[in-house]
């Protein structure tokens, strides 16, 4: 080989046939990076399509708007609804990258499971007014040992003989607050960061910069796992820069192809045997959205209409709290605390469903953006003068799906491609208004135990969980895929990302996306086995 | 959605994310104006920056520089440019005359009478990111910025919070969490 055939073959695989119809994945993040493995380790060719380029830890950049801008999806989106983010930052929904190896790359890297109730939300907390509450068609039980190899593969610490990280400043705050008020459920993870070498990686060295890719590689992402192990297979054709416009359907009712713009804006066409999508929760339904042909009038795989619907983003809110002395959050791990009292569902508190809270640090730069959008004055410079003796945290809970909440494609504003831009709408339902206003107070008590001066309630910024777009459920009329993530409509059509859940659970997401995934990827290896794909 | 948004957008720029997509009414064409990219808007703009984000430590540097990205920001748009004008010589005007006479207190009064005007809104959008995106402001606010080329925090003060105690970082390991308000009633 020579030596640029070989850094090819290290960064793009090699190389298969356009007409040899193979798996296509579309996107390499959570779900589709860690299909890519599952699927080239057994055996299995596939192609990956991801829109974003290929970068590593050492184009990664210890500075919040340069990553940012280096490394999120850009592309213009529209928003609309009642929510805040419509208001504040109008074509910037969703915080989700644009980069081989997806948002993994700047997650953080909170890995908490979903509790065996929160697959039967809609058993579980009733008819919910205004909400498209509906169970899971699989529950814990199936999904455990999925859960173990995933939290193997994350190298979560916590579990399976992984230790756990130390305390940093701010997790010292945290978690001194939550003793104070009862709270015993608290510690550094499970958190896919390594506390010390393994798994070929390197032990953290608290850069205090995850939300910017992590330079060191002691943070799991599918970028320094999934992705170079699947291209040694030598069955991983990856090509970045490559973005999916549209996936074709044969006579049979089966898809066959996917139609993809390359970096210079040509149009190419990869044969398929199976298609995964695993673009995230607002550009898988745009996908299927625009793949809309004379069999699938309202889009691909939509004979439910509910392609885009009960799209969830976590209820969040943050709480920074100023202290006498020094705190310096910046330091350390961005998110190596969480407190798991609150998560339970528990009525009595007003509200269906629970939340974590989890240790948050941003820098400045971030912080003036985020902390209360479009203030000024004193007050708020205030916040910004206290930086150093500031502490943060993170409020992710279970907000409920609604039919209402959806992404269309918005025809009057196109992107740089030409194609419709994606339009996200959000209202929130007022159980998330009343979990967030618990939340709030019992972080203002959690605080105010050690001390705190003032508590700021910052309101949700640019979605970083994304979900619910393509959900699965066991009636094909109430959702888009089954229990293994298939289309109802479409045989060898699957959904690969976070864009199946049914509900959101409290959880953060990614080690629920990945465990489906790797359960997925044992799912089409037995359909290909059986003929059947 | 008008008309004029039927044309094909670029990628964004970070710079732009907070900005209010309510443009300024179209009204007749004018000739660009001289205004908002003089000396004296400068200085209108770095006062306007002092009085909106006041900070006892920062010198005029950061707010000069803030200024810059203001007025670079408006000018790449003739509605944001005539927007950036005419909002400025209203605040000349409501000062009776100068802007750059007024003390802090009615500067501010001023400035919140405005607060939701347009050209005011896309002046806060832009400062927000370029007042705090600046390395002399990171240091004046104790934040430290890249870290990685010094190994970390590791062995720098990750951890030296000294004024409470050290926490337990393992699970708890006295019982099992409630999940459902049915396990604890079945616990009773
Ligand atoms: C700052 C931040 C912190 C986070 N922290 C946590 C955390 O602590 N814990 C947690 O569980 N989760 C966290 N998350 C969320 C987590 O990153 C996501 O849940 C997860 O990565 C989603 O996986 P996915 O496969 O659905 O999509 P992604 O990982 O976003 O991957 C989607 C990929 O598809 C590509 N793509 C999209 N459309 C196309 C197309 N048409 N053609 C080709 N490619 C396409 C995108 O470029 C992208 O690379 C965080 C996210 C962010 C941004």
């Amino acid at each position: 080989m020579s030596a640029v055939d070989e850094s090819r073959a290290r960064t793009h695989g090699s190389p298969i046939e356009h007409t040899e119809p193979v798996v296509v994945i579309i996107g390499s993040g959570a779900g589709g990076g860690t299909l890519a493995y599952e699927l080239t380790a057994q055996g299995v060719p596939c192609v990956v399509l991801e829109a974003g380029p290929y970068l590593t830890g050492e184009d990664y950049v210890n500075d919040e708007w340069e990553a940012f801008n280096q490394m999120a999806w850009l592309d213009m989106r529209t928003t609309s609804g009642g929510w805040r983010v419509a208001r504040d930052f109008p074509n910037l929904p969703a915080w989700i990258v644009k980069a081989v190896g997806g948002s993994t790359t700047h997650w953080s890297g909170a890995t908490p499971r979903f509790m065996a109730h929160e697959f039967r939300a809609r058993t579980t907390y009733g008819e919910v007014e205004g909400a498209s509450l509906l169970d899971w068609p699989i529950t814990l039980e199936e999904l455990a040992p999925y859960y173990d190899r995933a939290e193997r593969a994350m190298g979560s610490t916590h579990r399976h003989g992984r230790p756990a990280l130390p305390a940093n400043n701010n997790y010292t705050v945290f978690a001194n607050g939550a003793e104070r008020i009862g709270y015993r459920h608290y510690a550094t993870g499970p958190y896919a960061t390594n506390a010390t070498p393994y798994d070929g990686r390197p032990a953290s060295i608290q850069d205090g910069f995850n939300f910017q890719g992590d330079k060191n590689g002691s943070k799991w992402s599918t970028l320094v796992r999934e992705i170079p192990r699947a291209l040694a297979t030598g069955r991983l054709d990856l090509r970045p820069n490559c973005q999916a416009v549209r996936i074709s359907c044969a006579e049979s009712g089966s898809v066959d192809a996917v139609e993809y713009l390359d970096a210079r804006g040509d149009l190419h066409k990869q044969a398929a045997r199976a298609v995964c999508v695993a673009g995230n929760s607002i550009e898988s339904p745009r996908l299927l959205l625009m793949s809309a042909s004379a069999q699938h009038p309202d889009g691909l795989a939509n004979s439910s209409g509910q392609v885009g619907r009960n799209y969830m983003r976590h209820l969040t809110a943050s709480a920074y709290a100023k202290f006498e002395r020094p705190v310096r959050m910046h330091r350390g791990e961005t998110m190596a605390g969480i407190i798991a009292d609150e998560a339970r569902h528990d009525t009595s508190r007003g509200f269906a469903g629970g939340f974590y809270m989890e240790t948050l640090a941003l820098g400045p730069a971030f912080l003036a953006s985020f902390l209360e959008p479009g203030a000024w004055g004193r007050e708020f410079t205030s916040w910004l003068d206290a930086y150093a003796h500031l502490a943060g945290m993170w409020i992710v809970g279970e907000d409920m799906p609604r039919p209402g909440n959806r992404i269309t494609l918005n025809h009057d504003v196109l992107d740089q491609h030409g194609l419709p831009v994606p339009n996200v709408h959000f209202d929130d339902h007022p159980n998330d208004i009343a979990m967030r206003g618990y939340a709030c107070s019992v972080a203002d008590q959690l605080y105010g135990a050690v001390d705190a001066l003032a508590v700021h309630h910052t309101p949700p910024y640019p979605s970083t969980h994304n979900l619910g777009t393509c959900r699965m459920s066991a009636d094909p009329q109430d959702g888009v895929v089954d229990r293994w993530g298939r289309a109802h409509d479409v045989p060898n059509l699957y959904v690969s990302d976070g864009s199946q859940m049914t509900t959101g659970g409290a959880a953060n997401p990614t080690l629920t996306i990945v465990a489906l995934a790797i359960r997925q990827a044992e799912h089409l290896c037995e359909q290909m086995a059986r003929g059947e794909l | 959605m008008s008309q004029q948004t039927r044309q094909q957008q670029p990628s964004q720029e970070p710079i732009d994310l907070q900005v209010d997509t309510s443009r300024p009414e179209p009204g007749t064409p004018e000739p660009g104006s001289e205004l908002a990219a003089s000396d004296r808007a400068r200085r209108m703009i770095t006062r306007l920056l002092r009085v909106a984000y006041p900070h006892e430590t920062f010198p005029d540097g950061p707010y000069q520089r803030t200024a810059a990205a203001v007025q670079e920001a408006a000018g790449s748009n003739q509605a944001d440019d005539r927007a950036l004008a005419r909002g400025l010589e209203g605040l000349d005007r409501a000062a009776g005359g100068d802007f750059l006479a007024l003390d802090d207190g009615a500067a501010e009064a001023l400035l919140r009478d405005r607060a939701d005007e347009y050209f005011f809104r896309r002046i806060r959008s832009t400062a927000v990111v370029a007042l705090y995106d600046d390395a002399e402001v990171w240091n004046l606010l104790g934040y430290e910025g890249a870290s990685f080329d010094k190994g970390g925090y590791l062995h720098r003060g990750f951890d030296d919070l000294d004024w409470l105690p050290a926490a337990r970082v393992d699970e708890y390991d006295g019982g099992r969490r409630v999940e459902l308000v049915e396990d604890r009633e079945a616990a009773r």
